[in-house]
């Protein structure tokens, strides 16, 4: 097993305001569904402003633990504090400071591109949000289909028109499930150079992938997750592809 | 309390926005209410269609399974693409996404029922003038009743692989009691010509708020992205 040493790593029991300066503390959680464990005991810190990219086999763990970060479900054990705030439980006011990109785009077909970052703007309580939801547009490179609707738009565009209504609230957070699943080279580069102007802005990012290279290119700090555990914890630049890989694969 | 308010204008508004530009589900409940009011029409016997007592137990099959394709529409369109999960995400009650589901189901179901109507109103000669407004406070009791069991039960529904047949066995045993009354107070009124009482009303409006009251507590447990 690759050491776990170079960025900060939970011990247990470590007070709560001790987690000033981290944007996500995982202390010992735990996550069961009806008898199988899929997360065991999972302590992690990440500072505010880190890019983080979670690899691991299929079934490790990986989006349970974004869904409990996002706080779509709650760890059966354990406890979680996002900005120093408890998090075990849904809290309006962290949400607030999350911003999801999922497997799937989270936007609805029918509406135009503006119309779905308005009404996720409005859900959010964001004043301005007509002229925030163009300014992302235009981030994103949609300005010019602001009108059209969602379903007439490629994957590529809908993963960029994704991430501009995860952005659309200003979240602290980004948590990104495979967010390059699916997407043409062009789209995986847009892409890839979104996240990276985000956590050049200082925002936190957590994405999970299944392709170690690309993960070692594009993240600060790489964490494997096999079974439920962490078995590697390693700033990028002492990360070894290949010992990354087989940790991955589990040899 | 406006905030939360907001939100649940602000998600029906959405849903009703999506009606007016796909047309998939009131075309397909209208088609549905009218096509069962009709066929129905015709197959009873020209003294059973001039009664009332016919034409208010038509019209209420016609609702009930309008109803049902509302509320599958309506959740499903929060199914395509995980937009559910989007709205879970934001700092919204889920008992304002309940609220913000039902007034939507509570509006097409209205629509529905402007169209269906008048269609019972010609084929069963069905004299309205008598009642108006005990129709209404009829209607409306069953129908907010219904949407609340509806609403509830397509969320959880919609989750399965078993939508469609399974809402409907769902939810007709569980708003039995609520449908039975509102058709014995339909047929009184517009079968037997009694006059309009307050009594089955206030009765409805108990159905309701209980309907109303578990539906919101249990959706915000039933609720999965």
């Amino acid at each position: 097993m690759i050491s776990m040493t170079a960025e900060p790593v939970l011990e247990t029991n470590r007070a709560e305001s001790e987690s000033a300066g981290l944007a996500v503390c995982l202390n010992q959680v735990c996550k069961r569904y009806d008898e199988r464990w899929v997360l065991r005991k999972l302590s992690l810190n990440v500072p505010v402003g880190s890019y983080l990219t979670l690899l691991g086999p299929n079934g490790a763990g990986k989006s349970t633990l974004l869904h409990i970060l996002a706080m779509l479900s709650q760890p059966t054990a354990g406890r979680i504090s996002l900005f120093g705030e408890a998090a075990n439980r849904p809290n309006p006011k962290l949400r607030a400071r999350i911003g999801v990109i999922g497997h799937q785009p989270m936007l609805y077909r029918d509406l135009s591109a503006i119309e779905n970052l308005i009404f996720f703007g409005k859900l959010y309580g964001v004043r301005r949000h007509a002229e925030r939801a163009m300014e992302l547009l235009e981030r994103v490179d949609l300005a010019e289909r602001a009108k059209s609707q969602v379903k007439t738009f490629s994957r590529g565009m809908v993963q960029r028109l994704s991430i501009a209504r995860a952005l659309m609230h200003a979240p602290d957070l980004m948590l990104a499930d495979e967010p390059f699943s699916g997407l043409d080279v062009p789209s995986v580069v847009s892409v890839t150079n979104l996240l990276a102007e985000l956590n050049a802005e200082g925002k936190t990012i957590i994405l999970t992938n299944h392709d170690v290279r690309q993960s070692l290119e594009l993240a600060k700090r790489v964490v494997v997750l096999r079974q439920g555990h962490i078995v590697c914890d390693q700033p990028i630049h002492l990360a070894d592809p290949e010992a990354v890989t087989r940790e991955v694969i589990g040899q | 309390m406006t905030h939360v308010l907001q939100q649940i204008i602000l998600i029906s508004s959405k849903d009703l926005r999506i009606e007016a530009r796909s047309r998939q589900t009131l075309g397909l409940v209208v088609v549905l209410g009218v096509l069962i009011v009709v066929v129905l029409g015709l197959g009873l016997g020209p003294e059973q269609v001039k009664s009332g007592i016919a034409a208010t137990a038509v019209l209420w099959v016609a609702y009930l399974f309008g109803g049902v394709l509302c509320f599958e529409k309506t959740m499903a369109v929060e199914r395509h693409d995980g937009a559910l999960a989007g709205l879970m995400l934001a700092p919204v009650d889920r008992g304002a996404i309940y609220a913000g589901k039902l007034l939507s189901n509570l509006i097409l179901m209205v629509a529905l029922s402007l169209v269906v109507t008048p269609v019972a109103v010609i084929m069963f000669g069905f004299d309205l003038s008598a009642s108006p407004i005990g129709f209404v406070a009829i209607m409306a009791g069953g129908f907010v009743g219904f949407a609340a069991v509806g609403t509830l039960f397509s969320a959880a529904v919609s989750s399965t692989r078993l939508q469609g047949g399974l809402l409907a066995i769902l939810i007709f045993p569980v708003s039995l009691p609520l449908v039975i009354v509102s058709t014995q107070m339909m047929m009184r009124l517009f079968g037997d010509n009694e006059p309009f009482n307050t009594t089955g009303v206030l009765v409805l409006i108990a159905f309701d708020a209980i309907y109303l009251t578990v539906s919101w507590l249990v959706f915000e447990l039933i609720l999965e992205p």
